[in-house]
């Protein structure tokens, strides 16, 4: 559909909303206000007449699926999902192939450096993950993969904060496990991110050797606690509502014990580098990171080991130890805990903090069987999360103990997909260095395994008061929120949206300037004159913030907005780009509802 | 899930049934509203002499911190070495791995990292200490056996990162919903401060549970923060009417921040935003009067925050600040690997950085008024696991500033060999015999809280006192580690 049809349609659809601001909202989730008689109230309420299926969601539905489904989106996005449907979206997506290896882009930036510069050493190698993860999440249609995958970044954390942090070869490999595993099944993500070299760098068993008696030297345990802790079942026994199971004095139960950590311990001995023909060596060359490490079962703990459950890992003669992993791998992936655990975090990372026990229950049923005895089945956990009646009614926005705060990073990718960030060359090129300055937050960059932010964290106050959890707050601190607001400035009034470097020094100028980002605000623009203001506020509305905003909102930022001077085309364009700051900064922007 | 909704009214009015110490006394006319709250916050003190502050800093990721003091009298250091293995500092290399200290305790000596000699330096001229085989405990256990009666209560998630580092800044390990030591220490102190917008609790290093309290939040900075950098970036003054325009612009920021909100959510975004951007100003105002230190610092992180820190007490009038806690944090020390390497190269960061620390203090006229200690979530197991070592519990922190009694070891080294009744595996895993309730008893008391508030900063406190010390009132100048002189 064409931007200008789009237009159109908002022009139109704005006398409308001039009545009533923000609930034009007849359809599919959302149907506050509406009367409704249904054809059988005996069987069903008014409500469930409207939210049978066949109902196509409104604009502002499709808005706030988008905001569950991708890190950003247009109006033509918009469009499409009240064209096709939820569920058709999400079929459609799932089958957009991987567009392309981040490895392999990392792998060109780093030969077209070599060619012109011939010297394989020159450039900036380390901001050639960045640059290729944004040219990916710029260019490429698979919008719910790229959703998932980062959530899954913050599932299965490694970070540039280690020893691999300036190596983009390391980053950009292990990204792709995340991006082409985003719809498989859970158990070949544990697989591949197992025998990732640069999570056994990062979580310390790549060259972890076996026992030595004769000097108390025992395996190493950090990815045996880790895998447990924070991959799989984590430290209490689950019920299939994400509920804690209670001893008899109502206490919960641990999953584990240090015991079961030094057995788990002994299984993830002997990996090391495919890249080496001997143990314990250091990596070869940066592209050691891209192969999955091998095993040397010389090094390999030998001897039964005792997993959870009962379960025993045989004494395998000759030692085998890719076997030994491939059993615990088993063991924690058919764990009770592992369908509510892995439900409720990418339920907090798709759709809202809080998820009532019986939405976490939903999603585990479906990780344990997909409908077709398939266990872990990806396509049917990310269906389950995002067609649940709680993901989808936006009644929920009526639920005064009901929310989620947008992760930081994902409000700045917002800006570039919402405005369509593009460059004359059509290859992007970003850093993300600002926006890590800013806001503490950008792919790969945790401050350690524990993610930016830790499931339980409750900010003080209401939400606390309520026995409630809200993640992200742990990263919402005085110097981020001025960080934030400081970084619209950058990002929207200033028009800075991507920090773009030379990829070698003196690179010409003319490669760079056609790898610059500029935010496409024309649209916008056609809006600003005062007696218009209400329907350029409304489109930021429904564009950024799914319709949240109220009226006393709106209110407050037209206001502001008329004292911008509106004559040169300049001047037009200051006050949508005030619009969007004001809009963005506002707390019902920040709170998906 | 404990809920933690004590509000602190309820607690004061509690505690007001008993006999009240002065300092709550104080908080409870204030929260009463009897004293006139604008005529007792004058915006800058006159009397700068009551000013007390504490330093934490977070060693996160679990420090081997029986590599940062070593037992040296001989047959203790051959138990080091037995135990150590690999990671085993020697006592007689050249250049040294290790630095002697001036202390001997019934024969017993020591040594600390050779990567800690300003630290050493600090300890000779007793103006450090350590605290050795201190960990996080719900109540004293004696033994392994004792430990594995069941009989006793063990902390949540031994040997977790994410309880121990949180149980260190609670000490509450029986939850993990509780909020911090100092935060505690603000729900009942910050009143003594005269600018309730800058908050007593600031922070280097983002939220951390040590400074939430159940009405208070920690105010962030960065160690790059200046009065130039503080605040909401505006409108060039090239545009026309920029003032106004920034006036409207921030005003209209408020004003969607402080909008009434049913949801909770947006109510809790709405106030972070708001007194976010009141603390700003203050700090922006404080920071545009401060003079520059003469103590020169290195070029680290954790330098240049504990740089930060001096500079906000030097401007601390500005902030109306009579007790203040900083939070910084210098992470990366879970060495599963290379951890001689690693520590080779970390140690002098933080020896450099305490000792710095510690001249600027001096600069300042506040060293007897500034206690700074080091915490991490546990030290680690005693043996290797190749050339790392795993999680285990009681480790060694470190202890600086004027009223400390420099140049001792707090609590009751303890014996590095396998079979002793500490240690919990094979591993090497030692049971803690000091608290780190015990500790911070010592710190809150000589920060100014009432013996009767104590419990309500230590939850577990009585467990470690002895019957007739406990509950309260504990007897003034009770402080059975004796950190103070």
């Amino acid at each position: 559909m064409s931007k200008h049809f789009i237009l159109m349609f908002w022009l139109f659809g704005s006398i409308l909303a001039s009545a009533q601001p923000d609930t034009i909202t007849i359809g599919f989730g959302d149907y506050h206000g509406v009367t409704v008689s249904a054809s059988n109230s005996q069987t069903y309420s008014p409500e469930t007449t409207l939210k049978q299926d066949g109902y196509l969601p409104n604009f502002n539905a499709a808005s706030r699926f988008l905001g569950q489904s991708t890190l950003g989106y247009n109006m033509e996005d918009i469009t499409e999902v009240t064209q096709l449907g939820i569920e058709d979206w999400i079929d459609s997506q799932f089958v957009k192939p991987v567009a392309f290896s981040l490895k392999n882009k990392v792998k060109e930036y780093h030969n077209f450096v070599k060619t012109a510069t011939n010297n394989a050493a020159a450039g900036q190698i380390y901001r050639m993950w960045s640059y290729a993860w944004w040219q990916y999440h710029m260019a490429s249609p698979d919008a719910l993969r790229q959703r998932v995958a980062l959530a899954l970044s913050e599932l299965f954390v490694i970070s540039d904060k280690s020893l691999f942090g300036a190596n983009s070869y390391a980053l950009s490999s292990y990204y792709d496990v995340l991006l082409n595993n985003a719809f498989t099944n859970y158990r070949d993500l544990m697989e591949d991110v197992t025998f990732h070299p640069a999570m056994g760098v990062y979580l310390t068993y790549l060259n972890n050797p076996k026992s030595n008696p004769a000097t108390n030297q025992f395996p190493d345990e950090n990815y045996a606690r880790e895998l447990m802790q924070l991959f799989t079942i984590g430290t209490v026994k689950l019920n299939m509502d994400g509920s804690q199971v209670l001893n008899a004095n109502g206490v919960p139960v641990p999953t584990y014990n240090n015991t079961d950590i030094a057995e788990f311990a002994k299984v993830f001995t002997g990996l090391s580098w495919a890249d080496r023909t001997t143990f314990n060596r250091s990596a070869a060359n940066d592209t050691s990171y891209t192969l999955p490490m091998i095993m040397f079962n010389a090094s390999h703990e030998t001897g039964v080991k005792n997993l959870l459950n009962g379960f025993v890992v045989p004494n395998r003669v000759p030692a085998d130890g890719i076997a030994d992993i491939q059993d615990a791998i088993t063991n924690l992936f058919n764990h009770s805990n592992t369908p509510p655990f892995v439900a409720r975090f990418l339920i907090q990372r798709l759709v809202t903090s809080n998820p009532s026990p019986g939405y976490i229950e939903r999603v585990a049923n479906v990780f344990v069987n997909n409908g077709q005895g398939v266990r872990g089945d990806m396509k049917a956990i990310i269906k389950a999360i995002l067609l649940d009646p709680e993901a989808k009614a936006c009644k929920n926005g009526e639920n005064e103990a009901y929310g989620s705060l947008r992760e930081p990073f994902f409000r700045y990718v917002q800006i570039n997909k919402a405005f369509d960030a593009s460059t004359l060359s059509g290859n992007y090129r970003n850093d993300m260095d600002y926006v890590y300055r800013f806001v503490q937050q950008k792919p790969l960059t945790s401050p350690s395994v524990f993610n930016f932010f830790q499931q339980e964290y409750q900010p003080i106050g209401p939400i606390e008061e309520a026995d409630l959890v809200a993640p992200e707050f742990q990263i919402t601190n005085a110097q981020t929120i001025m960080g934030y607001i400081n970084s619209l400035y950058r990002f929207v009034i200033q028009e800075n949206v991507a920090d773009e470097y030379d990829l070698y020094t003196n690179e010409d100028d003319a490669t760079y300037a056609n790898q610059v980002s500029t935010i496409d605000l024309n649209d916008e623009v056609l809006l600003t004159d005062n007696n218009k203001l209400h329907i350029l506020l409304d489109r930021l509305n429904l564009l950024l913030a799914q319709g949240r905003l109220s009226a006393g909102s709106l209110n407050i930022i037209k206001n502001v907005v008329m004292e911008l001077p509106n004559g040169t085309t300049t001047e037009k364009r200051d006050r949508v780009k005030l619009a969007i700051y004001l809009i963005m900064s506002s707390p019902e922007y920040l709170i998906n509802r | 899930m404990g809920k933690r909704n004590i509000s602190r009214r309820q607690f004061i009015g509690e505690a007001s049934c008993a006999a009240l110490g002065s300092l709550t006394l104080y908080n409870t006319l204030v929260n009463l509203g009897i004293m006139n709250t604008a005529a007792t916050r004058p915006h800058i003190i006159n009397t700068p002499n009551d000013y007390k502050a504490v330093v934490c800093i977070l060693l996160a990721g679990g420090a081997d911190s029986y590599n940062f003091l070593v037992p040296t009298e001989p047959t203790e250091y051959a138990q080091y070495v037995a135990t150590r293995g690999s990671l085993a500092l020697s006592n007689t290399a050249n250049p040294p791995q290790l630095l002697p200290l001036n202390y001997n305790n019934n024969g017993r000596t020591f040594s600390v990292h050779a990567g800690l000699s300003a630290v050493q330096n600090l300890f000779n001229t007793n103006q450090l200490s350590f605290l050795t085989n201190i960990g996080t405990l719900i109540e004293p256990i004696a033994n392994k056996t004792e430990f594995n009666s069941g009989a006793k209560k063990i902390p949540l998630g031994l040997y977790s990162h994410s309880d121990q580092i949180m149980q260190w800044q609670t000490s509450v390990p029986q939850s993990r919903s509780a909020v911090g030591v100092a935060g505690r220490l603000a729900d009942i102190l910050q009143d003594m401060n005269t600018i309730p917008e800058a908050s007593m609790n600031i922070s280097l290093a983002g939220k951390n549970r040590w400074q939430s309290g159940n009405e208070t939040n920690e105010f962030s900075l960065s160690n790059t923060s200046t009065a130039a950098t503080i605040g909401y970036t505006n409108y060039s003054s090239g545009l026309s009417n920029a003032g106004y325009l920034n006036d409207r612009k921030n005003k209209a920021l408020d004003s969607l921040a402080t909008q009434q909100y049913a949801n909770i959510f947006h109510q809790t975004i709405g106030d972070l935003n708001k007194s976010t951007s009141e603390s700003l100003e203050i700090f922006k105002v404080a920071l545009a009067n401060l003079v520059p230190l003469t103590t020169t610092f290195s070029a680290t992180n954790l330098s240049n925050d504990l740089k930060k820190v001096a500079e906000v007490m030097k401007v601390r009038s500005f902030l109306g600040a009579k007790r203040q806690t900083f939070f910084v944090s210098y992470g990366g020390w879970d060495h599963h690997d290379d951890v001689i390497n690693n520590q080779n190269v970390m140690l002098p960061i933080v020896s450099n950085a305490l000792n710095e620390f510690n001249n600027a203090i001096t600069e300042l006229g506040l060293q007897d008024n500034v206690v700074t200690f080091t915490m991490s979530d546990f030290a680690r197991t005693l043996t290797s696991n190749g050339n790392g070592s795993d999680h285990a519990w009681g480790g060694n922190s470190m202890i600086m500033g004027g009223p400390i009694k420099g140049g001792d070891i707090f609590g009751e080294f303890p014996s590095l060999s396998l079979t002793s009744p500490l240690n919990l595996s094979s591993r090497g895993l030692l049971l803690p015999t000091t608290s780190v309730d015990e500790f911070y008893a010592e710190i809150a008391l000589w920060f100014g809280v009432s013996p009767n508030d104590l419990s309500y900063i230590l939850p577990n406190i009585c467990n470690f006192y002895s019957p007739n010390a406990c509950p309260a009132p504990v007897p003034s100048g009770y402080m059975p580690i004796g950190m103070f002189s």
